[in-house]
């Protein structure tokens, strides 16, 4: 129980610290984010009355004669209350909703795609960590030259040879646009066609990091009592390989890929600019393009609640699978 | 237990060890790193000046221009000498200072303990999981665009970036904290940054260096990423941005592959080195990882079982070598010569080093590469009259033979038992393996029926490993070896690590169930008295020889070797007074 309080206490700790910290940032930055909006907004001929002015005070300070504390509170309240304001760069709608109809995509294709990729890097590692000194072996250099790569270059190359030039994927978009949007069939097949290629890239460019993580504990493992002893049982290779040595090999990486899901979530920004992808990496550019920034802002409140969501999810299914973790804490 | 594959090689000593070996992987990191930090430091001395702008856009490379040109005719070797030069630097700026943060927050708060190291623990685990690349495209939006050089850049991706690492150097110095040598320092009173700076950073230094590494990949990724996103570092020349004005000329969509592919080249195979570069020094920090031989075919021998030489006999070792295929091979076993009689415990005693326990696996053929049986035969003489030569078993006879017929108790206290599935999955999988026919219900009775001849409860068939004692994981591990009902036990080291109490109680265990089930023991120990008290029949063994093989009471009596003299003079109080009751009985006071 003890563990769960802990754990419950550092994400609520976690949760207020980027709370604070996208309370301060356009604080401490130069220039005036309030007057640039104001600017943008009546450019594209906002009503600008008093509230909204006020509003985006709250959210950007500057311009008060409020204490900063009294400015804080009042943030964290309209935080709490899912208020998030209103998006600049598409008046006015409000933020959460632009949020809403764009997470989705990216947490289909991006949530999907990372899977995969520690999937197939974690049973990789395995074999390759298990039968060591065969030809497994020479993967693990080959994927981490994959991992060097810049993922937007490799992406791009393959773009162009696989879709441009050989024309088996669509160049961009996240479905077809003459269809819209609905749970039928016509549509989802779409949608699958057109994330295949963007999955691809994904799972290429970060498969090989678990890879050699999975491989290295598989190594460590291996040469363990408890897999001494499995093999003195007399057990079948396969079972020892999975129940013993993988079992406890896989332990880091889980904890790994909790920590990895903030780096995915930021990955997929340049994956969804790169396909032009209608996720929320692309909107976080779109704001950025357009200084919009309370969509800006909502938008990492939002990634930073969805990978400390994650994490906590991980956190408890560690101590599913790691027995020693529930008394130890 | 003692590990059989932990080979005394000629490690070397001192900082020498601190040093990467040379291997081909890391000559070609090396070599890759150092041409690219040439042409970054060099390279932009020799070449003309990159923003020349000519009426020959997108000339392919070849002729004045070897790389060609850009759409507006800009020189692409120049450019690159540049850019190359820019990313190193932001690189190089973000690995100091991510290296430097890391090492603040994860040294010095553990080193510190109490309530800094939870704050500056709680700190880096609160940066790690922000996630960063947003973080920072906020940051840099925030940022004018003319304000982001390359400096505002590192440190906002050195901002991002310290966590992960500083989260592996805390784990590394809180066991390092602990360790003999560096409590002395603290003893004696020197001063914080002394013991830190003399005890601690060097044995730090290569996981240091390998974060620090980590740092420069991630920075000239980043930077890559960010400047493709348009919020690089716009007012300085850099890889990244280099791609970034490549992509917005729809270099790709023109055929223009040279403008595009050299600059990511060059970030592939700089990462490409430094991985290269990491996996060397991943070698010093855990020996395990490196390279191993390529595995050679096994070779299967006709079997050539030894003759019996009467029905007594259940194991016979004849002329058993086993050597480790290193440098200079090291011969662990040397011609070894023992029988094991039915029901009898024989022990084979030694100090560590000296092969008891190479030989105790060899004989299940448990040695791993590079351990190698180089000459004799052991043959396993089956209560049914069959005759079987154990290292001629095809691989799955030889499953089959392994605890069926010979079965081993581990050092159980220690890391024997599985430490993620519970005791009774670690009981069942031997019958779900050799005995396929039992249903569930008779398998859970069998289990439950060891655990009673042992003397542990059966509720705790549920229990995970870490649950137990020390000397009830032991007794765990003796009830798993009774399962199928062996004819041969090896036990290695069976209670050492045990407090003497327990350790009386798994002895006399033993001898009763022996008594009562009739297995034949071989007893493997660095405690000699221990086994004059145990064993029938003893053999010592030193540097890979036996040289004292004969019944406890004639070692005791009449150690016929030297060595057997000595060890038997080196243990006068270890057993305190049960070894002198033993010693009595024999007659003879020493």
């Amino acid at each position: 129980m003890r563990y769960y309080a802990r754990k419950l206490a550092f994400y609520l700790v976690a949760f207020w610290a980027a709370l604070t910290l996208n309370f301060f940032i356009p604080r401490l930055m130069p220039g005036n984010p309030v007057d640039i909006l104001m600017a943008k907004l009546a450019q594209r001929g906002g009503t600008v009355d008093p509230a909204a002015r006020r509003a985006y005070e709250l959210l950007l300070g500057s311009g008060t004669d409020e204490s900063l504390l009294s400015q804080y509170f009042s943030y964290l309240g309209n935080m709490f209350r899912g208020d998030l304001g209103v998006s600049v760069s598409s008046f006015p709608t409000p933020v959460s909703d632009i949020i809403a109809e764009a997470l989705p995509w990216t947490l289909v294709l991006v949530g999907i795609a990372t899977f995969l990729s520690f999937a197939l890097g974690v049973v990789l590692g395995t074999l390759v960590g298990w039968r060591r000194g065969t030809w497994l072996d020479s993967l693990v250099p080959a994927t981490t030259v994959l991992a060097a790569v810049p993922y937007f270059w490799l992406a791009l190359i393959l773009v162009a040879l696989l879709a441009s030039g050989l024309g088996w994927f669509p160049l961009l978009g996240g479905y077809d646009v003459v269809l819209s949007p609905g749970w039928d069939l016509e549509f989802i097949g779409s949608a699958v066609y057109h994330g295949t290629l963007p999955a691809l890239t994904i799972v290429l460019s970060s498969v090989g990091g678990w890879l050699l993580g999975m491989r290295n504990m598989m190594v460590s493992t291996t040469s363990e009592d408890y897999v001494l002893t499995a093999q003195a049982k007399g057990l079948r290779d396969s079972r020892i390989m999975i129940r013993y040595a993988a079992r406890n090999a896989v332990l880091p990486s889980v904890a790994g890929f909790a920590i990895s899901l903030g780096f995915v979530v930021a990955g997929s920004i340049i994956t969804e600019q790169v396909f032009s992808y209608p996720g929320i990496g692309s909107k976080l550019l779109q704001a950025v393009q357009n200084n919009d920034y309370a969509l800006m802002q909502g938008i990492f409140l939002v990634i930073t609640v969805a990978v400390l969501g994650a994490n906590l999810v991980v956190d408890l299914l560690y101590a599913l699978i790691d027995p020693r973790t529930r008394v130890s804490g | 237990m003692t590990n059989p594959s932990a080979v005394p090689a000629a490690a070397p000593r001192g900082w020498r060890a601190m040093l990467p070996r040379r291997s081909p992987k890391l000559l070609v990191g090396v070599g890759l790193i150092a041409v690219i930090a040439l042409f970054g430091v060099v390279g932009p001395l020799f070449v003309g000046d990159p923003a020349t702008i000519r009426d020959v856009g997108l000339t392919p490379p070849g002729g004045d221009f070897p790389l060609g040109t850009t759409l507006t005719g800009q020189d692409i070797l120049a450019q690159l000498a540049h850019a190359t030069r820019g990313s190193l630097y932001i690189g190089l700026l973000v690995g100091v200072m991510a290296t430097f943060l890391s090492a603040l927050f994860g040294i010095v708060g553990s080193y510190a303990g109490g309530y800094v190291d939870e704050a500056f623990s709680l700190f880096s685990n609160v940066m790690l999981v922000i996630p960063g690349l947003p973080l920072v495209i906020v940051i840099s939006a925030f940022v004018p665009a003319d304000q982001r050089g390359s400096w505002t850049i590192a440190v906002v991706l050195a901002i991002t970036g310290w966590a992960a690492s500083a989260r592996v150097l805390r784990a590394q110095t809180l066991s390092l904290r602990n360790r003999d040598y560096v409590a002395a320092a603290r003893v004696s009173g020197e001063p914080a940054w002394r013991v830190i700076g003399v005890e601690i950073l060097p044995n730090l230094l290569p996981l240091l260096a390998s974060q620090f590494v980590f740092s420069v990949v991630y920075a000239i990724l980043s930077e890559a990423g960010l400047s493709f996103l348009g919020l690089g570092a716009s007012n300085s020349s850099t890889l990244g941005t280099m791609l970034y004005y490549a992509q917005n000329g729809f270099a790709l969509q023109r055929d223009a592959w040279w403008w595009f592919v050299p600059p990511g080249l060059i970030i592939a195979l700089f990462g490409c080195g430094l991985a290269l570069v990491n996996f060397s020094i991943d070698e010093i920090i855990n020996p395990k990882l490196r390279d191993v031989p390529k595995r050679g075919k096994q070779q299967n021998r006709a079997p050539q079982p030894a003759e019996r030489p009467d029905d007594d006999v259940v194991l016979t070792v004849d002329g058993l070598s086993v050597v480790y295929q290193v440098g200079t091979p090291v011969h662990a076993v040397k011609d070894v010569s023992i029988t094991l009689r039915r029901g009898e415990i024989l022990g084979l005693a030694g100090e560590s080093g000296c092969g008891k326990t190479t030989l105790a696996y060899a004989v299940n053929r448990l040695h791993r590469p590079p351990a190698e049986v180089t000459t004799g035969k052991v043959t396993f003489h089956d209560r049914d009259g069959t005759d079987t030569d154990i290292l001629a078993l095809k691989p799955a006879e030889l499953r089959e033979f392994r605890w069926s017929k010979l079965s081993m108790v581990f050092q159980g206290a220690m890391n024997a038992l599985n430490p993620v599935i519970t005791v009774q999955a670690q009981l069942e999988d031997v019958l779900t393996t050799h005995r396929p026919e039992m249903t569930k219900a008779q398998r859970r009775v069998r289990c439950e029926e060891v655990l009673r001849l042992v003397g542990v409860d059966v509720r705790r068939l549920t229990s995970f490993p870490h649950e137990l004692s020390g000397g009830m994981r032991q007794r765990v591990m003796i009830a798993m070896a009774l399962l199928l009902d062996p004819q041969v036990m090896i036990m290695d080291e069976p209670t050492t690590a045990l407090d003497v109490v327990v350790q009386r109680g798994i002895l006399r265990e033993i001898l009763r169930l022996r008594d009562e089930i009739g297995f034949a023991v071989l007893f493997i120990t660095h405690d000699l008295p221990l086994l004059l008290e145990l064993a029938d029949r003893i053999a010592v063994m030193k540097d890979g020889e036996v040289v004292e093989y004969a019944t406890a009471e004639q070692v005791y009596a009449a150690p016929a070797h030297p060595y057997t003299r000595k060890l038997l003079d080196s243990f006068p109080s270890l057993t305190g007074e049960r070894g002198a009751f033993v010693r009595e009985t024999s007659g003879s006071p020493l």
